[in-house]
């Protein structure tokens, strides 16, 4: 309770402060330099309609609701995906998708189990890029403001947490009354009504009035806050992938992080995410076949346990009926399986809900079976009240569960004796197993590391995605395209085989997948891909710049260009990471982390050593030798489009 | 002492404990207490092998449990010790087990259960092992993931 009201106060001080320095860097920059390059870029803003602004609360709505064929959650609801799309809306998707890109890398790691929310990506995404695109702000600066947003969110999501616990008792009602077509509207109808309602009217508000207020907030805050912004946009990426890290950055599959990392720092953050990823997954097949030791005792005594136990558990659901039953009497057909498949993948989630979490939307996805294998009013109220209890599992590798289930419950129409505490052990033991499983699997590991791949691909280069108006990059829309395509073939994948084999083969194919080792090598094999990307994409988008100079023999030289770089090419956000990961394991809040980093990144541009280059005519490179972290680029390197061409460390460029 | 966490959770292992618990803990070591899953051998075979290459799971019922978890808890390996009912624990406790900490981490709403946080909800029945725990000695927090701040159960528990 207390941490959600902490996590939206914080959001609503991290976007006051943002919405306060925002300004500052148009009207900065514009006061205090002729014409600053990335000014270019800062003074182009978009105004946004009323009807956009619909738009764009209609896509928030339809990210968290269930019309995309349950896909929503992976697709719609990420930034990179959902600034596309405010981008396509607002009429410029390449730097919609740069801007979504930007604004996801801190929810890499983010997951969503047990109706817990750590923080709402989706509304970062949809409101974060709007307001950006709309000011004028480039990528780097959206991150902080948006992961604002994002806290703010929570709200939206727990509220309706808590309210759709009523529908779940309206439900019951209908059950009652054996109305097997009101128990599946309940479970759809009240539930999406409120959230149109708490999700729409917000985003549309916000869209509408957010740039402009952020834009009309003159500010009175100096520049160096805003620079402040910026190097936090740097440094708070380094959150999300620590906390991506916690899950994949272990054991043997620890040093193809830094193999990917230094890739992409030899390369001068040029590679191509593409490439990066294909390395990792010839580097897999070798760690897979060769680098792993023949894997524990899961295996040779398992394997003739295995078929033991395969054989026992053939006296489970899947053959039971095989004692000569009396003639089948009714059989679900292929439709009907394919119709609950199609119920569940669309409404597991139409009324999550506190109580009962997806309870209600089982009972929706079970009507297509009921209808078919039970005729009494009294057959179907049993088995509606049956299936609307508390029920969670991961909705896709958890499908198991629900085929299991359809299996027994057509042996018992046809008379097995099965009663309802079988139905309800094998329920309620599998659905946290196979979720365990299924999470790891799509929100920890396929999830990711796609997402990784789709925002390098999106998101151009460091350098690039700060000051495209150098570079000449924007954002590349294939990024969130060929994100979602491959992710939802993936889930989709899983939650029809996991369901079909659930229902053809029972306990006896959750035994035999769990024995094979399959799951375990697709997560070592994801361990070394998502490891690459995760470490290419830290060398990309974590960004610590040290402002100092120090004279050595009467040549000025910047600590960083002259002195670290050359000795390893992107140390600091190396050892930020690392140490963020670091410190994540040690139990410190992401929270706190967000706000320290923020404090530490907003302080370290403050002009300590004196007023720093006046007569530079880039306001971005005044900071150099005045502040602590200095933005975009290095001081002392010249601001070079991002390519092969490396950066010239030489102090050349000071004036 | 070794017995990192003892959790009450009706679905024993599933996504928030694999995925962030396990791993904030450090454990190494996954004890589960079931009297009824200890007597199927499906549902032992599922929870031992969902759990994550690396960690090993013991299924036992409270008996066996509590001599198991007394032993484990005097050596330094770090365990974390689940089960899906407030009975339980109170049975490990009456047997001896020490337990300072029990967290509720998930417990599914039904007919006659109340809701007192979340996705917490106890019978009356269970309201009272609770409160029987912690007139042990055993302090009874809220804490559903790793990252969320404990809440002590006397200040959700209203008292009737």
């Amino acid at each position: 309770m207390k941490r959600r009201y902490a996590a939206a106060g914080l959001g609503l001080i991290v976007l006051a402060v943002a919405a306060a320095a925002v300004p500052g860097a148009v009207l900065g920059s514009n006061g205090a330099t002729p014409a600053g390059a990335a000014d270019a870029t800062g003074a182009h803003t978009i105004s946004v309609t009323v009807w956009q602004a619909a738009l764009i609360g209609l896509g928030y709505y339809l990210a968290n609701s269930p019309w995309l064929f349950g896909l929503a959650f992976f697709t719609l609801y990420r930034p990179l995906v959902a600034g596309f799309l405010v981008g396509l809306i607002l009429g410029d998707p390449a730097q919609g998708t740069l801007i979504g890109a930007a604004i996801n890398i801190p929810y890499l790691g983010f997951i969503s189990a047990g109706g817990n929310l750590p923080a709402d990506a989706g509304f970062a995404g949809w409101v974060g890029t709007t307001v950006a695109l709309a000011s004028g702000l480039d990528a780097t600066k959206a991150i902080p403001i948006a992961f604002g947003l994002g806290l703010l969110g929570t709200i939206i999501f727990y509220g309706r947490m808590a309210i759709d616990s009523i529908f779940a008792h309206w439900a019951d009602a209908r059950a009652e009354k054996a109305d097997i077509a009101g128990v599946a509207l309940m479970n759809w109808l009240p539930g999406q009504i409120l959230l149109f309602v708490i999700s729409f009217v917000p985003v549309f508000l916000f869209a509408l009035n957010g740039p402009t207020y952020v834009q009309d907030a003159l500010n009175r805050l100096p520049l160096w806050t805003v620079n402040g912004l910026v190097i936090a946009g740097g440094i708070l990426p380094a959150i999300g992938i620590a906390l991506n890290m916690r899950f994949i950055f272990r054991g043997a599959v620890i040093p193809y992080f830094f193999i990917g990392f230094i890739l992409m720092t030899a390369t001068h953050q040029s590679m191509s995410l593409v490439v990066v990823a294909a390395i990792g997954l010839a580097l897999a097949y070798l760690h897979l076949n060769f680098v792993r030791r023949p894997a524990e005792p899961k295996t040779e005594a398992a394997k003739a346990e295995a078929d033991a136990a395969a054989e026992a558990s053939k006296s489970g659901p899947s053959t039971a009926g095989a004692e000569p039953a009396p003639a089948p009497a009714v059989r679900l057909t292929r439709g009907d399986l394919l119709r609950s498949w199609a119920l569940w993948t669309f409404f597991a989630h139409a009324n999550y809900n506190y109580e009962r979490l997806q309870g209600t939307g089982f009972a929706h996805a079970m009507t297509p079976i009921i209808k078919r294998l039970y005729t009494t009013e009294d057959e179907i109220r049993a088995a509606l009240k049956r299936h609307l209890v508390f029920f969670n599992t991961e909705p896709n590798f958890g499908n198991v569960v629900h085929g299991t289930v359809i299996a027994m419950e057509e042996q018992r129409a046809n008379g097995a004796a099965i009663d309802d505490d079988a139905i309800n052990s094998v329920k309620s033991g599998l659905m946290g197993p196979m979720a365990g499983i299924g999470d790891t699997l799509s929100q920890s590991t396929i999830t990711p590391i796609l997402l990784a791949l789709g925002i390098g691909i999106a998101g151009g280069t460091a350098s690039g995605s700060a000051v495209p108006a150098i570079s000449g990059v924007t954002g590349n829309v294939l990024g969130p395209i060929i994100y979602t395509i491959l992710v939802s073939l993936v889930i989709v994948t899983i939650g029809y085989t996991a369901w079909m084999q659930g229902y053809a083969r029972g306990k006896s194919f959750v035994t035999e997948i769990l024995k094979s080792g399959a799951i375990d090598r697709v997560l070592i094999g994801a361990g070394v891909l998502g490891n690459m990307v995760l470490g290419a994409l830290a060398a990309k988008f974590v960004i610590v710049n040290l402002a100092p100079t120090v004279t050595i023999a009467g040549a000025q030289l910047n600590l960083q260009a002259s002195v670290l770089d050359p000795l390893f090419p992107g140390l600091l956000p190396l050892g930020l990471v690392v140490l963020t990961w670091w410190l994540l394991r040690r139990r410190v809040s992401p929270l706190a982390l967000l706000a320290v980093y923020l404090v530490v990144s907003i302080l370290a541009a403050y002009p300590f050593f004196g007023p720093g280059q006046k007569d530079s005519n880039d306001f971005s490179y005044q900071a150099c030798t005045s502040s602590l972290l200095h933005q975009y680029y290095p001081c002392g390197a010249p601001p070079v489009p991002p390519g092969p061409a490396s950066p010239s460390p030489a102090p050349s460029a000071q004036p | 002492m070794s017995l990192r966490l003892v959790r009450i959770d009706d679905r024993l292992i599933h996504g928030q404990v694999v995925a962030v618990w396990l791993r904030a803990l450090g454990a190494k070591r996954i004890v589960i207490v079931d009297d009824a899953f200890a007597r199927d051998p499906f549902m032992s075979e599922v929870l031992t092998l969902a759990a994550p290459q690396g960690v090993p799971v013991e299924v036992h019922g409270v008996a066996e449990g509590a001599v198991r978890l007394i032993e484990l808890a005097r050596t330094s390996e770090p365990v974390m010790v689940l089960a899906r009912s407030p009975r339980t624990i109170l049975g490990l406790r009456q047997a001896g087990v020490p337990i300072e900490v029990v967290d509720l981490g998930g417990m599914g709403s039904g007919p006659g259960r109340r809701r007192l946080h979340k996705t917490i909800s106890v019978s009356p029945d269970e309201l009272r092992e609770l409160r029987e725990l912690e007139q042990l000695g055993t302090r009874v927090e809220v804490q559903i993931v790793a990252d969320d701040r404990p809440i002590p159960f006397r200040s959700i528990d209203s008292g009737n």
